[in-house]
């Protein structure tokens, strides 16, 4: 039963990939669904080309922080901050990636190879599905709705039925201006089909 | 950002912490707020300078937090109600203002806004600025959620102006910076205030200041006495054996974990709002029948040490726990609090499903600071800084300041080798360029200039102190999210403002050498900065040099704004030789390598600045179209 009152869902990425409007506009459709969601993010200093993460709590919870290992699913808009953030994972731990790699800009930084930190994740033991969050987002207008991808994929992974609607996400984003109105929903709807396809060709 | 902000009464709606500490004001109906940016208090003024014209309340950003106290305090005087907003280190800055508002009171609600920054996520220190209160007899109220944040700020405008005293509002980042529903309130209007003349209330000379002291602490009594009936402070499930004490933000946290351990209806929970003073009668009430009592609070053990002298005298015999279990240093989390209340209530971690966890999963990556963006003017000052340094074959102490530039730290540039506070820069240089025989360079921002840079640099001039200050004008305050300052000919709430230039400010004061260069002229850049430190080696004087281009940031948007197209440049792969100095050396965050180590600029992040191509030995960068006029008019 515990397990049924909230979903923790954790976001991360590198600032500037829109974590900030992915959970603004997750929380906001939580709350039109009539139920409760805190979230808490972080600005100013560590936001500048950093890793960033933002904590979505959606349910019975009074404390926005997710704890370690407690996440439900993280979400990820670049394969080394997921890597980075997998200790919010436990078995149960959904894992939705983006497939995309940004250089920190550290002087001769040693980067590894996609394939390799991908593998890395799925050696975890978690289920992994990973999504072409950047493409389709240009398919959809804009790179910059990649975001939009990610959240869609998330609906579409089912992890937040009972909590939140698809056409609640829809409204949230319908009140943004144009383009991006338009961008966005198509980016969302090009995510939550494209869930299941990823799903299905990451379990062969 | 959020539109709903003035949605009406009634509705719930979805705000950020700092947001609904806003909204409270404006409920409680204030007229006037000001605060100088800091992370984590900037949205408060940020979001009551987007909508002051429609309130029809004055909202400005000072131009630093101890004239913003003192703007807000002298609106307090006149009896209307003011909030003024700083971060905690901020408050150090209008310590002294602080103390003096103690004494004198107020008379509309005066509610002063400090952000803690636990866990020190973009500050200096994490100091707990619960302190002030006890040490300025001003009590210190904290919320546990945003929600509370917007009530709890309306509720001590009404406690304020009831004892004519002034009140701190203490946050901290994961309130500040954490959104939640909110039910939103009645809005009331703002009023006209009137100074009635009182000199022996407002006039704090040794004679007055005597009689106001003891009216400070009998007022102080009466408040001591109230915040037992403070509505935000309770008890609930009295009776227990074991009492946990929350306060502030750990409400939250304790009752997630309780609700975890199936004991939320069972355990009893003191929950404080107001720990500076903390409520007598309330503490005697929860843990009177108790044998163990654990105090959650966040850093000190201010809250706990007071319940310890309170039991004591009240001969309670009961073990307070505190420090002793819950950690001192940095921001308490679910799991912390956690570890904590299983120990002190001697329950299994099986009981909670994320704690039971043995498996640890971790993968290691390579570390991501946070980096200066593309485009960044300082990025290209700190390149021509070094080439200057070099050719001058010197080896300078760089002292730096708070603001983007901090990042500087960092390689591939290494150019700030202090940082203290904000003005410390050109303050340090002043004993530095006394007691050693290196060359000094300040490095500090525009707005950190205005802030606290102007009386160290009169220092200099008067005390004849050879050292070389750069100025980084990026014409805005970015760290905090690009607000104005007395530089940028615009106000808080968007009307025009006169400029004030920093090389004039120089110039007024004396100081002898003062240059203005462009830094995407890297090597112009670079000859000047070596001038103005050859003329410190032989006038033994100070020197100033500005260096002016707008944040990358605020072109790019005003790019897209104005409908101009970016000249995003490319890597001509021909020429290219993976020499990476463009990525290595330069370091743009925009220039992503390949697998044969040669440069590829990413379209999606160049904002176009060109600086690359000059960096290039072997001119393999060029821009994809020609650069025009306006494009470049952006950058002033």
């Amino acid at each position: 039963m515990k397990e049924n009152r909230y979903k923790n869902v954790l976001a991360v990425g590198v600032g500037g990939q829109g974590l900030i409007t992915f959970g603004r506009v997750l929380a906001e459709a939580a709350i039109l669904n009539g139920v409760k969601v805190l979230t808490a993010e972080v600005h100013g200093m560590a936001q500048r080309g950093g890793s960033v993460v933002t904590h979505i709590r959606i349910g019975d919870v009074e404390s926005p922080l997710i704890p370690l290992k407690g996440a439900h699913v993280i979400v990820s808009m670049e394969l080394l901050e997921a890597a980075r953030y997998i200790n919010y994972a436990n078995k149960k731990t959904l894992l939705i990636l983006n497939r995309r790699l940004i250089r920190p800009n550290v002087p001769g930084v040693k980067m590894p190879k996609m394939s390799d930190i991908i593998e890395k994740i799925k050696s975890s033991g978690l289920k992994t599905v990973v999504l072409d969050g950047d493409k389709l987002a240009e398919e959809a207008g804009s790179y910059v709705s990649a975001n939009m991808v990610m959240l869609g994929a998330l609906l579409g992974s089912k992890i937040l039925d009972g909590f939140v609607k698809l056409e609640d996400v829809e409204k949230v984003i319908s009140r943004m201006p144009e383009p991006w109105r338009e961008i966005n929903i198509k980016a969302l709807k090009l995510g939550y089909s494209s869930y299941s396809k990823a799903a299905t060709s990451d379990s062969d | 950002m959020s539109k709903v902000f003035l949605e009406q009464a009634g509705k719930t709606v979805l705000l950020m912490g700092n947001e609904a500490i806003a909204r409270g004001a404006v409920e409680a109906g204030i007229s006037f707020a000001s605060a100088y940016p800091g992370t984590p208090s900037t949205e408060i003024v940020e979001t009551l300078a987007r909508y002051a014209n429609v309130l029809g309340i004055h909202v400005e950003w000072s131009t630093n937090e101890k004239v913003a106290f003192e703007a807000a305090y002298g609106a307090a005087m006149s009896g209307v109600r003011a909030l003024t907003c700083m971060k905690h280190v901020g408050l150090n800055v209008a310590a002294d203002p602080l103390m003096s508002s103690a004494y004198t009171g107020v008379r509309g609600g005066f509610v002063i806004v400090t952000a803690d920054d636990v866990g020190m996520w973009s500050s200096q220190n994490e100091q707990d600025n619960r302190w002030y209160g006890l040490h300025a007899f001003i009590p210190v109220f904290e919320p546990y959620s945003p929600a509370e944040a917007k009530d709890l700020t309306k509720e001590i405008f009404n406690f304020s102006e009831k004892f004519e005293h002034p009140v701190i509002l203490r946050t901290t980042t994961r309130i500040s910076h954490a959104r939640g529903p909110i039910l939103l309130g009645e809005l009331r209007k703002p009023v006209e205030g009137e100074f009635l003349k009182d000199v022996k209330r407002w006039v704090l000379v040794p004679a007055h200041a005597r009689k106001l002291r003891p009216k400070l602490l009998e007022r102080w009594s009466k408040i001591e006495e109230a915040v037992n009936d403070f509505p935000f402070n309770k008890i609930e499930n009295p009776g227990s054996k074991k009492v946990i004490v929350a306060c502030g933000i750990t409400y939250g946290h304790v009752v997630d974990v309780l609700k975890e351990i199936d004991k939320l209806d069972e355990i009893t929970v003191l929950k404080i709002s107001s720990t500076v003073p903390v409520p007598r009668k309330l503490v005697v009430e929860a843990v009177k029948d108790a044998e163990e009592v654990l105090v959650v609070e966040e850093l000190e053990p201010i809250v706990e040490e007071k319940i310890k002298a309170i039991v004591q005298e009240e001969g309670i015999t009961v073990k307070v726990h505190g420090k002793d279990l819950v950690p001192r240093e940095g921001e308490l989390t679910l799991n912390r609090v956690a570890e904590s209340l299983i120990k002190f209530l001697n329950v299994s971690k099986q009981s909670i499903p994320w704690l039971e966890t043995n498996q640890e999963i971790s993968i290691e990556v390579p570390p991501r600071p946070p980096t200066l963006c593309p485009g960044c003017p300082h990025r290209a000052t700190f390149f021509a800084l070094k080439k200057a340094v070099s050719k001058l074959k010197i080896k300078p102490v760089y002292l730096g300041d708070i603001g983007c530039y901090t990042l500087g730290l960092n390689p591939p540039y290494r150019v700030q080798d202090t940082c203290i506070e904000m003005g410390g820069s050109i303050g340090a240089a002043n004993g530095l360029a006394i007691t050693t025989k290196q060359p000094m360079i300040a490095i500090i921002g525009d707005s950190t200039f205005f802030h606290a840079g102007i009386p160290p640099l009169i220092n200099a001039v008067y005390n004849n102190t050879p050292f070389l200050t750069i100025i980084l004008d990026n014409r805005t305050t970015a760290m905090t999210g690009h607000q104005p300052h007395p530089g940028t000919g615009i106000t808080a709430s968007g009307k025009t403002a006169k400029i004030i230039r920093p090389e004039e400010i120089a110039k007024s004061i004396g100081v002898e050498y003062i240059d203005v260069v462009n830094p995407f002229k890297l090597d112009e850049t670079a000859e000047k900065i070596a001038k103005a430190l050859k003329f410190i080696e032989e006038k033994g004087k100070p020197a100033v040099v500005v260096s002016l281009r707008k944040c990358a940031l605020l072109v790019a948007s005003d790019a897209r704004r104005k409908n101009i197209k970016i000249p995003v440049y490319r890597v001509d792969l021909e020429k290219c030789t993976a020499c990476t100095r463009c990525y290595n050396v330069f370091a743009c965050p925009a220039i992503q390598v390949l697998e044969d180590n040669k440069a590829y600029i990413d379209p999606t992040l160049c904002v176009g600045c060109g600086d690359c191509a000059q960096v290039c030995p072997v001119k393999a960068i060029e821009p994809t179209i020609k650069p025009g006029k306006e494009w470049k008019e952006l950058w002033w």
